[in-house]
């Protein structure tokens, strides 16, 4: 029966006291350790997502948001601007990469961007499957969809108009899955990239409604081929309503028409995107945003490219570096709040602790005496009592940190769903061994004085009483 | 084997008290008598080592307690020492054979797991090894206490008040088990009593006035 097994008997034999020091200290724990990993993992995403872009282009409005929309694909476009126009940018001697992005539907809530090849590279993106798209309606899909929704190559799916649960979906053109990202935790993970191309045939249809009647433009520039080929707009959509149907029909009986469904196909008019695209003006061509990298990186670059990006009408460059420091300051007091919270939950399982240990020494002082009659030095008697601090800072500290971590991982499936950004609770961090030493001078302190009072107890009177 | 010589306790703010001298050979059994408020007690803390005597000296063994300070004391108590209190007092936390092993690991000595079992069993309570403490009769308890005091077999035994919460069929069984424990380990006893119960086991007496 050494030091360590007393103390530790004796932890166990004050379940109440002992209990409700270890549930303060763990909560306090847990919510530090939170508010870490959270601010951890974001912290780390952003810097993947923001790495080599400078600006993002895009409509007047805040600047956070244009962001918060096309950079880490959270909030909603500032408003669209001509792909054009924009486009421009790209003849500036100093702008070294300039990707469109164009946002507005979605797939189950995930986004569809309509974008350019250069936007995988941009995340380093790497196909595990397929390659990138090669004409309209061709998508690829990030890792972390595929596991969502078990899209696989060539596996077909319609757009949902806006960024929520869409109230109508673009049911008649479908895209068609051609390549599927590996995970690399970016923005690519959680997103359903086509071409730009793509975005604006599934939206023809609705500028030009909006617009009260269909303008063709530039009919006449197109070659003969073309017009043979060409389908007005209301027979596209026609057509693709029907294909939409059969397709349906066709998934219920799969099985045993794979290879009518495959002959069926040819018999379709094929759809000639091109032509279709030409009908739709360069002024209904729209982006939300363009990402921006200048070259070399200096300042003056940067000064002169986001000077002549003010100069466009209608839209603004927002710098990145500035906006995330903007981010991080808005960020740090509620972060710097809930720290405050678990700090003064520490202190109070502190005090609880010390109020634990007092109490119970009340009624220990005959068995402190006892174990000097017993042999015991005092020097024991304030070790052991200084052991179980310590025992209860262990427990507080085991306690808070797998509730912190478990409950980050089941917290990171609801993390996940609203704002499909992927969190994990397996993530073990350094803080956590200062934490823990934190937890060990709480519960040491907390033990000293109690400890003292053991150590200087008058044998000789506590055993007259 | 234990001597007091001129032996003074100065209370804080009371009277000092003298204690008369006296010595016991190995193996003797005495009874000290004394009214309540005699200082019965501060005779037994002065004898083991509790409390310092603002005069005069305690020799065990040849071992001057003067010349022993802190944890020395301590643990030459621990080692040499077995003392019996008025009322029986556990550490709550432990079983009666967790008390015992504290006892011995404390003193210095070994976990002996058959020693504590066979001097429960001589007390009669070899059933309650894995008992809590809590759960112990009044009679069982204060054999707990004997057994604790003498499973490191102490030269010296000190008993302070060991029957006054006992009836008289407890009290006789509980002197006769100290007595035989204290012979056959060949252990002095002494017993601080007012009990006078107790006068007709014992040859040896002394009284404090």
């Amino acid at each position: 029966m050494n030091l360590f097994k007393l103390s530790w008997k004796n932890i166990k034999y004050r379940p109440l006291g002992s209990g409700l020091s270890i549930l303060l200290l763990a909560a306090g724990i847990s919510i530090i350790l939170v508010t870490i990993l959270t601010t951890r993992q974001l912290d780390d995403k952003f810097k993947k997502n923001v790495e080599n872009v400078d600006f993002v282009v895009g409509a007047k409005g805040s600047r956070l948001q244009l962001l918060l929309c096309n950079i880490f694909q959270v909030d909603n476009p500032t408003g669209n601007i001509r792909y054009a126009k924009a486009n421009a940018i790209k003849m500036h001697p100093l702008v070294e990469m300039a990707i469109p992005l164009s946002i507005g539907d979605n797939y189950q809530t995930y986004r569809i961007v309509g974008t350019t090849e250069d936007y995988i590279t941009l995340f380093n993106g790497k196909f595990q499957k397929g390659e990138v798209w090669t004409a309209p309606m061709q998508a690829v899909i990030g890792g972390g969809i595929k596991e969502k929704f078990d899209l696989k190559i060539g596996d077909t799916f319609a757009g949902g108009h806006g960024l929520g649960e869409s109230t109508h979906s673009h049911d008649d053109v479908l895209y068609k899955v051609v390549g599927i990202l590996e995970k690399n935790n970016t923005v690519l993970d959680n997103l359903l990239l086509t071409s730009l191309e793509s975005v604006w045939v599934v939206h023809a249809g609705e500028s030009h409604k909006a617009k009260g009647s269909l303008e063709v433009k530039s009919l006449d520039d197109l070659d003969s081929l073309a017009k043979a080929n060409m389908m007005t707009l209301e027979e596209f959509q026609a057509q693709n309503a029907k294909e939409a149907a059969e397709e349906k029909e066709h998934a219920h009986e799969k099985h045993d028409h794979e290879h009518h469904d495959h002959d069926h196909a040819h018999e379709h008019k094929i759809v000639n995107y091109d032509s279709l695209l030409k009908t739709i003006s360069p002024l209904d061509r729209e982006i939300t945003g363009m990402l921006v990298k200048v070259k070399e990186g200096s300042a003056k670059a940067k000064l002169s490219v986001s000077a002549t990006i003010n100069t466009y009408e209608g839209m603004m460059a927002a710098d990145v570096a500035i906006e995330m420091q903007l981010l991080k300051e808005l960020m740090s007091p509620a972060t710097g709040v809930l720290e405050m919270l678990a700090y003064v939950i520490m202190i109070i399982a502190a005090i609880s602790m010390f109020v634990a240990m007092f109490n119970s020494l009340k009624d220990r002082q005959y068995e402190i005496a006892l174990m000097r009659v017993m042999g015991s030095s005092s020097g024991k008697v304030f070790a052991s009592i200084l052991l179980e601090g310590i025992y209860l800072a262990l427990l507080g500290f085991t306690a808070g940190w797998l509730l912190s971590h478990i409950g980050m991982q089941i917290f990171s499936g609801y993390l996940s769903e609203a704002y499909h950004y992927d969190f994990s609770g397996w993530i073990f961090i350094k803080e956590e061994l200062y934490i823990l030493i934190g937890a060990l001078v709480i519960g040491v302190v907390a033990a000293l004085f109690p400890a003292y009072k053991a150590y200087r107890t008058d044998i000789s009177e506590t055993l007259s009483k | 084997m234990i001597k007091s010589e001129n032996l003074t306790y100065q209370y804080k703010k009371q009277s000092e008290i003298k204690f008369p001298d006296f010595e016991y050979p190995q193996g003797e059994q005495a009874l000290i008598l004394g009214e309540s408020g005699c200082g019965k007690t501060t005779l037994l803390h002065l004898l083991s080592g509790l409390l310092k005597p603002s005069k005069g000296s305690v020799t065990i063994n040849n071992t001057g307690l003067n010349s022993l300070s802190g944890s020395n004391m301590d643990s030459f108590r621990g080692a040499n020492i077995g003392i019996i209190f008025q009322t029986p007092h556990f550490i709550e936390a432990l079983s009666v054979k967790e008390n015992l092993q504290m006892a011995q690991t404390l003193a210095g000595h070994v976990k002996d797991k058959k020693a504590i079992e066979s001097i429960l069993t001589e007390l009669g309570i070899g059933h309650k090894l894995n008992s809590s403490v809590k759960n112990l009769s009044q009679g069982e308890k204060q054999r707990v206490t004997i057994a604790r005091a003498l499973v490191n077999q102490p030269k010296l035994i000190l008993a302070d008040e060991p029957t006054s919460a006992l009836d008289d069929k407890n009290c006789q069984a509980v002197i006769q088990m100290l007595k035989d424990m204290a012979a056959k380990n060949n252990a002095t006893l002494l017993i601080v009593t007012h009990d006078n119960r107790l006068n007709d086991s014992f040859t040896q007496k002394l009284h404090l006035s």
